[in-house]
């Protein structure tokens, strides 16, 4: 434990033991003519001893009440903390799903995006310009009224081609 | 002593824990609202919830036009090295270097601190420019719209400007329903940025999606056949209207020259490329307009198709100015003659005894001279003087189709009501807003059905017996008329040689499934006549649009030789009068004539299809680029021409099957 002495090192012996100096005391030499010498602090010429305190000696006496009071200071503090735990839970579980339900709303904000992107590129592929070139890179040609026969129920908007 | 510094430090103590109190109180009771908004201000941001721009749809639900979240790249001219810059980015983005120089330098000179460089990046062009060790390249998300077929409808759909503000077209016109008004909500964010919870601050309203009545496919065989047409004429523009009669639908409206509603204009631009030749440029519509006269004089006066009406030997002589028939020594025609030969002569006749009022009355129930309505922001309502300024030979004019101007729309709202039985119909463009139908207009009455009946039957006359040759179709009857009117050089003030060719028309035409009108601005000589420029693209229009609406043949099926023999008699070469002067009225559409016969060239021969089912039969005569006309069911018995005999180009094959 520190002591005073300890704390300000201003003792007279080391920390090993209880040294009683026998030397004289160092004088304090001031240059009274320095006019920028700091004026000393009170109590500065004082000086503390530290002593080392043997209490190996002491025995703790037996309370047997000890242990129960012990235990119930853990319990209420385990009692204390699940309080807390449990009041601070919801709002952990709060944020943890806060974080997920807003990473998913970008992401579906993201696929919203990219259908969109898809419906143009869609688009592009089914424009009739490019059916047309395709139809003519295989050597097809628009059928004339009354050419198609549907065997079977057409698809709505779907273009026939007939083979040239 | 001790007790007494004691007091004082317990005081002061006291009074440290009082002023803490104090605070806490203050801080959280008395100000605790006020705290709590600037801890959510500090702690939340507001973000824009996206409200796209309504997409535009075609009646079968193919996409026109979508807005989809792009990247564009900005620099700021004002604080960039421009030669180094344009160097950079000009190979990043594949653009050019002169150019995009150019524009850096005018936005410098301009202090203009915001350039884009180049709008709808690719993703790899994204991750080229973040490669970059510059900081002046800004990649900004935009909402951009994109017309996926290009040039396809582009008069028709409009364009935006760089904002999303519709500037043309139904984008202009229907901007207010189009446009989304983005939402807001705000969202809690932990101290790395990361959304913890959102809350709607203000509800995002997407742009209302719009179906048009087009059909995609249509449209594109318009835009196709009338490009092809004015080039092959070189003509300076032309336009094509293909309207459902009965519902006044607008199937297809194409226009030409045309451009691409994805680019920004650019200065070198052809400033006719963005006009709607369909609906925005009236011009004079010449003898398609005989066929409002003779409607009116059906309605009005006691004459019928068989009346005799006395051309005068094909000269007219009014006050100041004569009018002549091509067809010179036209003494007396029936009234459906009239129509078939396009007799000038003949129609001022019939329009002098229909008289002025009464002209002027039907000619605005027609619907000429007024807007049709549709949803268009720069429709034409044509150009009609009132009656009270018409002159001494405006009603002669007026009664071929001159001292008028019209839009092709407003032929095809005029023509449909001949097809529909006498219903004046507004063309519809908007088929559905959203998910709710648009309503229809309330159609009109402006001719009696025997009226309209006894016109389409003479007008199916001009294409069997008359002008209108070039537009006819195996397998339907077609009504129609055809139309030369010469082009007035206000500068030389006398009409030129330069014609407004048009084929106004329908099929079939006892249950006309489709309307359709063909103009041809510019053109010159005899082939840019109607009969000769316009009735063709009339033609495959129509053949697209029957194939399309499904709709069943009312002829039987004329075999190929004997449509071609028939056509050879009745072919006559164009007659030239000879007779020119600069102000004499010339409609030589009268000299239109039936198409040659072609000399029929050797073919494959027909396969075997006996024995065969039907599908095996079809798909046989796909495979060999074959037209079959099957007839029962199961399997196939009899074939005409035979197998092994040789086929002639067109010539189809009947294939009856039996059980």
């Amino acid at each position: 434990m520190a002591t005073l002495p300890t704390f300000f090192r201003k003792t007279d012996g080391g920390p090993g033991g209880p040294q009683v100096s026998a030397a004289p005391k160092p004088e304090v030499v001031r240059a009274k003519q320095d006019p920028f010498q700091l004026r000393p602090l009170p109590l500065e010429d004082v000086f503390f001893q530290s002593k080392a305190i043997d209490n190996t000696r002491l025995v703790r006496e037996s309370d047997p009440r000890a242990g129960g009071r012990c235990w119930s200071a853990i319990g209420a503090a385990c009692l204390a903390l699940a309080l807390c735990a449990a009041g601070l839970a919801p709002r952990m579980a709060n944020r943890i799903e806060g974080y997920k339900l807003e990473g998913i709303k970008n992401e579906e904000r993201r696929l919203v995006d990219q259908r969109r992107a898809l419906q143009l590129q869609e688009a592009e592929l089914l424009g009739p310009r490019q059916l047309e070139q395709i139809a003519k890179d295989r050597n097809l040609a628009p059928p004339s009224p009354g050419q198609v026969v549907n065997l079977e129920p057409r698809s709505e908007g779907a273009m026939a081609m007939a083979k040239q | 002593m001790v007790d007494r510094r004691l007091a004082w430090l317990a005081g002061i103590g006291f009074i440290w824990i009082a002023a803490i109190l104090c605070g806490l109180i203050r801080l959280q009771v008395v100000r605790h609202a006020e705290l709590a908004r600037m801890a959510q201000a500090r702690q939340e941001t507001a973000r824009e919830i996206a409200a796209p721009r309504g997409a535009i749809f075609d009646r079968t639900g193919q996409p026109l036009a979508l807005s989809v979240p792009g990247k564009s790249v900005y620099i700021n001219p004002l604080k960039v090295d421009i030669d180094a810059a344009s160097d950079l980015l000009s190979r990043v983005f594949h653009l050019d270097r002169a150019e995009l120089r150019a524009r850096m330098s005018q936005a410098r000179e301009r202090h203009r601190g915001d350039l884009p460089v180049k709008r709808r990046i690719t993703d790899e062009e994204q991750q080229l420019a973040a490669r970059q060790p510059v900081g002046y390249i800004d990649v900004r998300e935009e909402k951009q719209r994109h017309y996926p077929n290009g040039t396809l409808a582009a008069h028709l759909l409009g364009s935006v400007d760089f904002a999303e503000n519709g500037n043309a077209g139904i984008e202009k016109a229907l901007d207010r329903e189009l446009r989304g008004a983005p939402g807001k909500s705000m969202v809690l964010q932990d101290v790395q940025g990361r959304p913890i919870d959102s809350r709607l601050a203000a509800e995002a309203k997407p742009g209302e999606p719009l179906t048009l009545t087009i059909d995609e496919r249509l449209q594109y065989v318009a835009e196709r056949e009338i490009a092809a047409a004015v080039e092959a004429h070189g003509a300076a523009s032309g336009s094509v209207v293909a309207m459902d009669p009965n519902t006044g639908e607008v199937l297809a409206m194409a226009s030409y020259p045309t451009y691409d509603p994805n680019l920004p204009p650019g200065p070198d631009d052809n400033p006719a490329a963005r006009m709607d030749h369909a609906a925005s440029v009236p011009f004079e519509p010449g003898s398609v307009f005989k066929v409002i006269t003779l409607s009116a004089a059906l309605e009005t006066t006691n004459l019928q198709p068989e009346s005799s009406i006395d051309c005068h030997g094909g000269v007219l002589r009014l006050p100041g100015r004569v009018i002549h028939d091509s067809h010179l020594g036209n003494g007396r025609l029936q009234m459906q003659e009239v129509l078939w030969k396009s007799s000038n002569v003949g129609a001022i006749e019939i329009g002098l005894r229909v008289g002025q009022e009464n002209m002027y009355e039907y000619v605005r129930r027609f619907g000429f001279g007024q807007r049709t309505g549709i949803p268009l922001p720069a429709e034409s309502p044509g150009r009609f003087r009132r009656l009270e300024r018409w002159g001494k030979t405006s009603l002669a004019s007026v009664s071929f189709g001159q001292e008028i101007s019209v839009t092709t729309l407003q032929l095809a709202q005029a023509a449909s009501a001949v097809a529909n039985g006498g219903l004046l119909v507004r063309p519809r463009l908007i088929l559905k807003k959203g998910s709710q139908a648009a309503p229809a207009g309330k159609p009109a009455r402006i001719l009696k059905p025997e009226t309209a009946i006894t016109m389409r039957r003479m007008m199916e006359g001009v294409v069997t017996n008359g002008t209108g040759s070039k537009a006819r179709l195996a397998g339907y009857s077609v009504g129609g008329k055809t139309g030369s009117a010469q082009i007035y050089d206000y500068a030389a003030r006398c009409y030129t040689h330069t014609y407004n060719g048009s084929f106004m028309g329908f099929a079939p035409s006892m249950n006309p499934a489709v309307v359709v009108v063909v103009t041809l601005n510019g053109t010159h000589g005899e082939a840019g006549f109607g009969g000769q420029a316009a009735a063709p693209v009339f033609k495959a229009v129509v053949s697209e649009a029957l194939r399309i609406l499904d709709v069943p043949k009312d002829l039987p099926e004329e075999p190929a030789k004997v449509f071609l023999a028939k056509a050879a008699v009745t072919d006559a070469p164009p007659v030239d009068s000879g007779y020119r002067q600069a102000n004499i009225l010339d409609d030589r559409d009268d000299d239109d004539a039936p198409g040659a016969a072609q000399p029929a060239t050797p073919g494959p021969k027909a396969p075997n299809f006996r024995g065969m089912t039907q599908r095996a039969v079809l798909s046989e005569a796909f495979s060999k680029g074959l037209v079959v006309l099957t007839e029962g069911s199961g399997l196939a018995s009899a074939q005409d021409p035979p197998p092994g005999a040789p086929l002639r180009e067109g010539e189809r094959i009947s294939v009856v099957f039996t059980r």
